[in-house]
This record gives structure tokens, sequence and C-alpha cells, in this order.
């Protein structure tokens, strides 16, 4: 088991140099004008000295080595445009924790409403709890969520009586953001589990139980939700990233001091370094993420000892 | 073996719903099952085995109902008699299954939860039906597992069903059975998924547990084989009825059922070395229409003229012994059963 | 000599039922093919789905409605009296329309520049719906091309899960920023950066699929018989691969539209000049504050919910009816 969980985070660490180089070097293709603060006033050659300065015209290798040396010493460049001449690191210092407590407080709110709206629908289903369920789910789903997240703030902020400048100590502030960003995941959890112990309840075991004298409910919540939850744990990976995409809105949306805000404010400013730095430290969350729902697949299931064919998932 | 009735079928009729259409499963049975006693059921695929059983418990798919008969279930000790085709809520078929009618099913791979321990599956029918305390329930769980002939039960109380292999894992089954304390166990072809050599280990293993827990067994089965090693009584089933039933002398050496008769000719071990070997022409009927008569005349060459007419009634050959064919009415010109009866009877084949 | 008959026809059961005993009780004789007969399936995979979606009302009654409101949207410019979507309107005196509500003149009112709101409104859903439909159609061209070789090929099979693992790793919504930060916003930008990171979920699933024909123990023995695979894959595959295809493709679009709207907000979505669903909503957000000018936002956000809405539908119910254990 041990050798397994080695090789696995060995391999997430692989693939995060590799994330990190390819986006790097992607990133190599940005406008050169999110470089410099005054552009336009520029000429040619202050410009072709500007980029040699930081490095920008030596060949990619050797960019992409200098990157990896800078970041093991936390070195993600500095900012140009936001904020002139500062560390990227100490930017984005700041903003990391209020990102933090945001996206947690929406996956705890999102797994305590979407696991057991999840298994209600299924014990119930095609009653009424189901059917609203489903329309929920629907909707959430299918209409984009930069639209319903605009009408939870515009009602919501009225409903609650809250202005629409976050205050941050204020809990009364979280609430709207918090529920926004879980919404989806709350569907997303509910259809999965819905659908995987609707799945369950047709197999050989269930019909066992059954015979032995359980009671539905019985059945349902010892045996089916166990089983149904372990394919349904690869998914939260999946959930996690919908987190951290949706908080890149709503940060923005609700003007939160994170680092999604952050990254619109700096897309918008056409600054290059802290696109890169913000890009980055998303790219290393979504591996992480991923890493850590494999490793909870291996805690779930006891079948599982060796490694499992990743594609199979 | 005692007289005393536990479960009385009478005309019992079960349809399904199928695209729009009616399926005529199971065509009026009239059945006992007599108090310690091991009946076995045979048939093909699709004569209606489990269906019939499943109907006792209540375990019938959605599209399924049972549309007329009764099933009379003499067995609950506090209770007056069950009329299990009366029950209808879920609540109610609680206090029938595993209490009262215990199921084992074919494919032990997939009739444990993945999840759980096997003594925790055990120990759950344990605490459902009896009333004892966690660590007596451990007890007797062991106990159990013991009794199903599982070496070393504290060790493997622990460990999971993947851990096992078929025939162990279908001992399991049983002791989750045994431990509901049920007065009527429903085996749906336990050995077919088993390798021959297992087979006859489970045969051996439900037997003893029928005398030792005083069980009463209904064993489905489409092997002849294993209803010679095991059965008191055999019912032979085709199309949703049973044909032919009687003790197991009668049905292997005193067979009357052209039914029967073939499938007793089909067994490999009465083939001849260099012959065909034998098997029944055509296919089962279409249970979706209604069928004129007996089931099986369009695939019997001495098919009376009146067997397509007119459904035979059961013709009684001795008080244990009975069959629903025509050539037992004594205006039926006298046929002889083929060969391979009085080879079985002579030969000691089985 | 043996008189054969066919007794299931009743006319002959009467006439027997007036026989005599010694008629009756007399063999019948051994007809081959009365002993073959059975019910006959009439199963037909796509008539059962068909059926299956048609007995969906509700799935059934969206797909009429969209299939109008998109023909209709593409039918639009060339009705009469309709507005040029970009063109600002100015009247008598010379002064723009700005914020007309609602009314005789203009169906769904005038924007802030005076531009028609209907009209702007059917040109960005036929933006959309062309993001999206591209999309959907060109993550389904490439997902089958690579995952036909990926599932049969099976050198190719080992390099290019590796590749998948990697891409699966990087959350789409960054790359689909980055390739629009890069790259100059526009239609071609955005359908391209959205089937980057599109085309490797269907690829792999048809990899399994393709895994599936060479494994299951039906198709094995259909090749032992010398089922052609041609012949496997039109009859065992195709049915199954074309619902979850059509599923993939039907919720593909309301994503790619989500996603366009997503990354207008954020500032990287189409010029204002190009309408689409996306910055019409942007707009109107604009304006959310001011309850008389919220129907610049209501209007988009009801024609988007509606189209995302009945894909997703229709989608989900189609592969619902497609699945052969709901063809009871």
């Amino acid at each position: 088991m041990l050798k397994y969980l080695g090789k696995r985070i060995a391999r997430s660490f692989l693939t995060l140099i590799i994330i990190l180089t390819a986006v790097f070097c992607l990133l190599r293709l940005m406008p050169i004008e999110g470089y410099f603060q005054n552009f336009d006033k520029m000429t040619p050659q202050q410009i072709q000295v500007g980029l040699k300065e930081m490095g920008l015209t030596d060949p990619l290798p050797v960019q992409v080595i200098r990157f990896f040396k800078d970041l093991l010493h936390g070195d993600l460049g500095v900012s140009r445009i936001y904020r002139s001449n500062v560390p990227v690191s100490d930017i984005l210092k700041d903003k990391v924790p209020v990102s933090v407590k945001l996206g947690v407080w929406s996956m705890a709110l999102s797994l305590l409403v979407g696991l057991p709206m999840g298994a209600l629908m299924a014990r119930y289903k095609y009653r009424w709890f189901d059917k609203i369920g489903t329309l929920f789910i629907v909707c959430i789903q299918a209409v984009p969520a930069a639209v319903y997240f605009l009408y939870i703030q515009l009602y919501g902020t009225k409903l609650m009586g809250v202005g629409l400048l976050f205050q941050i100590n204020d809990p009364k502030y979280w609430v709207l953001p918090v529920l926004s960003m879980s919404l989806g995941n709350i569907a997303f959890y509910g259809m999965w589990l819905r659908r995987y112990m609707v799945d369950e309840s047709n197999k050989d075991y269930v019909k066992l139980a059954k015979a032995k004298g359980m009671s539905e409910g019985g059945v349902m919540f010892k045996h089916i939700f166990r089983n149904a939850f372990v394919p349904l744990a690869q998914y939260i990976p999946t959930a996690f990233l919908n987190t951290v995409i949706g908080s890149i809105y709503i940060e923005s949306l609700y003007s939160i001091p994170g680092m999604g805000g952050l990254l619109v404010t700096v897309i918008k400013k056409h600054d290059n370094t802290m696109v890169q730095g913000i890009v980055l430290l998303y790219a290393c969350v979504g591996v992480l993420g991923l890493l850590l729902g494999d490793l909870l697949m291996v805690l779930l299931d006891p079948r599982i000892s060796l490694g499992k064919k990743e594609g199979d998932r | 073996m005692n007289q005393e009735k536990i479960l009385e079928v009478n005309d019992l009729d079960i349809k399904f719903e199928l695209r729009g259409k009616t399926l005529h499963a199971i065509r009026g049975i009239s059945l006992d099952l007599y108090k310690g006693e091991i009946l076995a059921i045979v048939g093909e695929s699709g004569s209606g085995k489990s269906v019939f059983t499943k109907s006792f418990m209540g375990l019938l798919e959605r599209n399924g109902y049972v549309d007329g008969g009764s099933a009379v279930y003499y067995g609950a000790d506090d209770r007056d008699n069950v009329e299990l085709t009366a029950v209808k809520r879920e609540k109610d078929w609680l206090r029938i299954r595993g209490h009262e009618i215990a199921m084992i099913m074919q494919d032990p791979m997939t009739s444990l939860s993945p999840l759980k321990t096997i003594g925790a599956q055990i120990m759950e029918a344990v605490l459902l039906h009896q009333k004892v305390g966690h660590s007596e329930a451990k007890k007797r769980t062991l106990k159990y597992l013991m009794d199903v002939g599982i070496q070393d039960p504290e060790k493997r109380f622990d460990q999971y069903p993947h851990e096992f292999s078929g025939g162990m894992r279908q001992r399991v089954v049983i002791a989750i059975a045994i431990a509901c304390n049920p007065q009527v166990l429903i085996c749906d072809e336990p050995t077919t998924a088993l390798d021959v050599t297992i087979q006859a280990q489970i045969l051996d293993l439900i037997k003893e547990l029928r005398h030792k827990y005083r069980l009463s067994v209904i064993l489905i089965t489409h092997d002849l084989g294993v209803v010679a090693n095991i059965a008191d009584r055999v019912a032979v089933m085709y199309a949703g009825d049973i044909v032919e039933i009687g003790t197991c002398e009668d049905i292997f050496y005193d067979a009357r059922h052209p039914y029967t008769w073939a499938l007793l000719s089909s067994l490999p071990q009465v083939g001849v070395k260099g012959t065909d070997l034998f098997s029944i022409p055509g296919t089962p009927p279409n249970l979706y229409t209604e069928i004129k008569g007996d089931a099986f005349a369009p695939r019997n060459p001495q098919a009376l003229k009146i067997d397509f007419v007119k459904r035979p009634p059961y013709f009684e050959v001795s008080p244990t012994h009975k069959a629903k064919t025509w050539l037992l009415d004594p205006r039926a010109p006298k046929v002889d059963p083929p060969p391979v009866v009085s080879k079985i009877r002579n030969g000691g084949l089985l | 000599m043996m008189k054969q008959f066919s007794y299931r026809h009743t006319k002959e059961a009467e006439f027997m039922e007036s026989m005599e005993e010694g008629e009756l009780f007399s063999f019948a004789g051994f007809n081959e093919m009365e002993a073959e007969k059975t019910g006959y399936s009439n199963y037909s995979y796509w008539y059962s789905t068909f059926r299956a979606f048609l007995k969906n009302r509700g799935a059934f009654v969206l797909l009429v409605l969209l299939i109008l409101l998109l023909a209709f949207t593409f039918i639009q410019p060339y009705l009469p009296g309709q507005y040029d979507p970009n063109m600002i309107i100015n009247d008598a005196k010379g002064m723009q329309f700005r914020n007309v509500p609602p009314g005789k003149d203009f169906v769904l009112g005038t924007n802030s520049i005076g531009q028609d709101l209907w009209a702007r409104i059917w040109a960005g859903t036929r933006t959309s719906l062309i993001i999206g439909l591209s999309v959907a159609l060109a993550e389904a061209v490439i997902g089958i091309t690579v995952g036909v070789i990926w599932g049969y090929v099976r050198k190719a099979d080992f390099i290019l899960t590796e590749i998948y693992n990697i891409i699966d790793n990087i959350p789409n919504t960054i790359v689909l920023i980055l390739i629009s930060y890069i790259l100059k916003p526009s239609v071609k930008t955005l359908v391209f950066a959205m089937c980057l990171t599109g085309w490797i979920q269907m690829a792999r699933f048809i990899r399994n699929q393709i895994l599936i024909i060479r494994d299951r123990d039906y198709n094995v023995a259909s090749r032992c018989l010398g089922t052609p695979v041609s012949r496997i894959i039109i009859k065992n595959l195709l049915p199954y691969l074309v619902s979850v295809i059509m599923l993939r493709m039907a919720l593909t679009i309301p994503a790619a539209i989500g996603n366009e709207v997503f990354i207008t907000y954020i500032g990287l979505g189409l010029p204002v000049n190009i309408p689409s669903l996306g910055n019409l909503i942007n707009e109107g957000r604009a304006l959310i504050t001011t309850p008389a000018l919220r129907y610049q936002l209501v209007y988009p956000t009801i024609i988007l919910s509606f189209v995302t809405i009945s894909f997703y539908i229709i989608g989900n119910a189609f592969s619902d009816a497609a699945d052969p254990k709901n063809h009871m």
C-alpha cells in the first residue's frame, strides 16, 4: 500500500513539473505589453532593453531552468503594472488565506448538503423530494453559474440587508458568497450520488440484504450509501476544482480580497508576471486536489491495494 | 418425515407487465412444503423457479404481481398463519424475511457487500433477528462460522469478501441465512456458480444444517445430479407449472411425465458412448400468449391430441407421486417410459 | 399414418373439442416446426429508444420548442423590420434612443448606447450557439478519432494515457483563461480554447468502449463465430456510442455557452461589436442596480436559461431513453 502511495505521489509531482513547464512556456507567448507600465511611450530599443533585463530574450530552456531555480527560493517574479516592483509572492501571501477560507467553507457546505440530498433522492426515488431535487439540479447545472450568481447577489443582498461592499470580518457577508459557490457542487454531488445509489440498488448483495430482513432505509444507508460513495469520491477533486474556479468569479463579484478577484484585476490590467504567478498557483492546486482524490479512493475501497489503471476512472 | 405442512400453495398465478404486454410466469401452481424436508424444484431456465419462491418473500420485481391463488405459511410460532399473497406493506414483509423465510442466492461473488467484513454482514443478520447485544452477537456469529465449516473464525471475521474463494463465500451466505433463525430456507441454485468439487461440500452442509437447525428447505436447481444427492422430494417445473412431483425415488425410478423423461434422457451420464447426446427438441413456449392444453405438448413426440386441447389435471400414481399428463388417464394408450428410466433404476447410475 | 395438425388455431381446437374420446386419446404426431415456435422478441433498440423518449413528454415539448427557437434564431435577420444589432439608432432629432424600455418601437427595448435589444439578443444567441455547436462538433470529431486510435493501437495506449493524466490535472478554465489572454479574443479563439481540453474526455470514453469490444465476452464470442468487426461495431457498439456521444454533445453546448459568459465577465471575452449572450449579460449586469433598466439583464438571461436548460434536459432524456434498462 505504501509503495502505491509513494508511486502515486511521485507521479503527481512529475505531472506538476510537466504542467508548470508547459504553462510557463505557454506564458512566454503573452503579449509583451503586459510587462511594461508605459508601453505606449517606450521606443522599440527601450522595449528590447527592458525585455533583456527581465531575461525574456534568453532561449527558452534557460528561462525554464531559471524559473525553477527561482521557484525553489519562492521567487515568483515581480509585478510590473498592478503594484510596480512588488514581488508577486508578497502580494499573493495576503490573498491566499482569504481564498482558502472561502473554499473550505464552500466545500464543507456542499458535502453537508449535497450528500444527504442525493441519498434522500435515491431513497425516495420518483417521489416529490426526488422531483424537486431534480429540478434544482437541472437548473443549477444547466444555467451558467455566472447567471445565477448574479441573481443571488441581486436579491440576496437585499434580503439579508448587507451592502455590496464586502466586510471581511463580518460573518454575514460571507453567507452569500459561500452559498453561491456551494450550489454548483451541491447539485453535482446530489446528481452523482443519486445515480450511483440507484445503480447499486440493483446489485445482488442488496437483494440478499433485503432477503435478510433489512428495512429499505437500513439497506440504503448501511450498504448502498457506503458502496455508492466509493465511486463518488473520485469526483470530489473535480468538485474541489469547481470551487476554485467558482471563487474567481465570486470573489470578483463580491469584491472579496482573495486570489480569484486578484486574477480578474490583473488580467484587466494586463500584468503578465502577476497572471503567471496566479495561474501557476492554480495549476498546483489542481494537481494537488486530484492527488488527494486518488488517495481518498485508496482509503475508502479495501479492494484497491495495488495501482489502478488511471484511464479507467 | 413429518407430515406437518409448513407452506401450502394453491393455484398461484404470477404475472409480469413488460413493454405493455402481460407475461404469465406462474400458471396456477399448487404445492406443499412439509416440515423438515428438502424439496427440490427442477426446471429449465425461464421455467419460473426463482419467481415462484421470490413471491413468498415479497421480492418480485416491480413489474411483477400475484394475480390469483394463495400461499399460506404455517410456521409462524407466535402468530396465526400468514397468507403470503395478502402481504402488501414493506413493514409486514420485514417480519417474514429472514425471520421466517430466508434465501440464499446463486452467485456468491456478488451476494456480499464488498465494503463490509463478512463478520459484520453476518452480525447484521444476528442483530436484526435475535434480541442480543453486540458482544453476544459476535459470539454467535463465530459459532455460525464454525457451523458452516469456516476454519479459524476469529481471523476470518475481520476479512473482506474478496479475500474468500467462491465456495467459502457461499458458506458465509449460508451463515447469514442461518443467523436469521428461519423456519424455511430457500436455496436458489446455490451451487450453480461453484466448482463441482465444492458443490458436494455445500450440499452436504445444507443437509447437515437442515437437521441441526430444523429447517425446511426448498432447493432450486436445474441440475438433476444435485437433486439426487440431497432431495427428499422433487417437483419438476415447466413453463410456470409443476408437471410432476414425488419422492426422489418416484421421480428417478418411476417418472411418468414425458418432460421428466426428457430431462432424465438428457443426463450426460446415461449417454451411450459413440452416439449423440440426447437433447429436447424445440424451445419452451411463449408465456405472453395463453397456452391451451399441456404446455409441453409441442415438444413431445408422444403427445396425444387431447394434450393440445385440454390442460391435464394431476393424476395420482401413488400417495406421494402425481403427474400432470394425459398419459396417466385410463383412456390413454399405454406408453412405455424410455429405456433411460429402467437404466437408472437398474444401473444405479446416480 | 399420423395426421399432422397445427393445433394452436382456435378453429382447429374447437374442431378437436368436438371429437370423440377415442380420437382425443390417440397420438397427435410430432411437428418439428411447432416445437420450435416460441415468442420471438420484436425488440428493436432504436424503436424502443424512440418510444421511451416520446414517453417523456416534458423533454419532447422542450425539443420542439428548442427546434423552433433555433430555427427562428437563424431566420430572424431575414424577417422584415429588423434592426442591425450593431446599429446605433437615432431618432428624428439625431439623438440616440438610449435605454428605451420595451414597447411599441423596440420589442425588447434598447441598450445604453441605443442599439436594439431584440436584434442584439438574437444575434447574441446566434453567436453563442455557433460557439457551442462548434465546440461540441470539434470535440466529437477529435475525440472520436483520437479515442479510436487510443483504443485500437495498443502501443498508443500508454503514451495517450499519460497525456490524459497530465491534461486532466489542469483545470480547464485555467487553460481557457490563459489562451484567451494570450491570443486576441474572437470566436475562433474561444472555440479553440474550449476544445483544447474538452476532446480528451470524449477520447477517453471512446477508448474505453473500444476496449470493451475487445474484452467483453459477447463480443469475443461474436468474433469467434467469425462476425466481421464492422458488424460488431454497428450492432453492438454503435447504438450505445451514438446515444452517449449525443449526450455529451448536448451537455457540451450549455457548458460552452457558460464558459463564454464566464470568460466575458473576466474581460477576455468577445469584443462588443460581436454580440454574444456573454457580453449582453455583462452589459446588463452593469445596470443591475437600476430596477427600470433591469430588463437589459433579464431578457438575455431568460433566453440563455431556456437554451441551456433545454439542451441539458433533452440530452439527459435521450440518454435515459437509450438505456436498455428503461425499455420496459
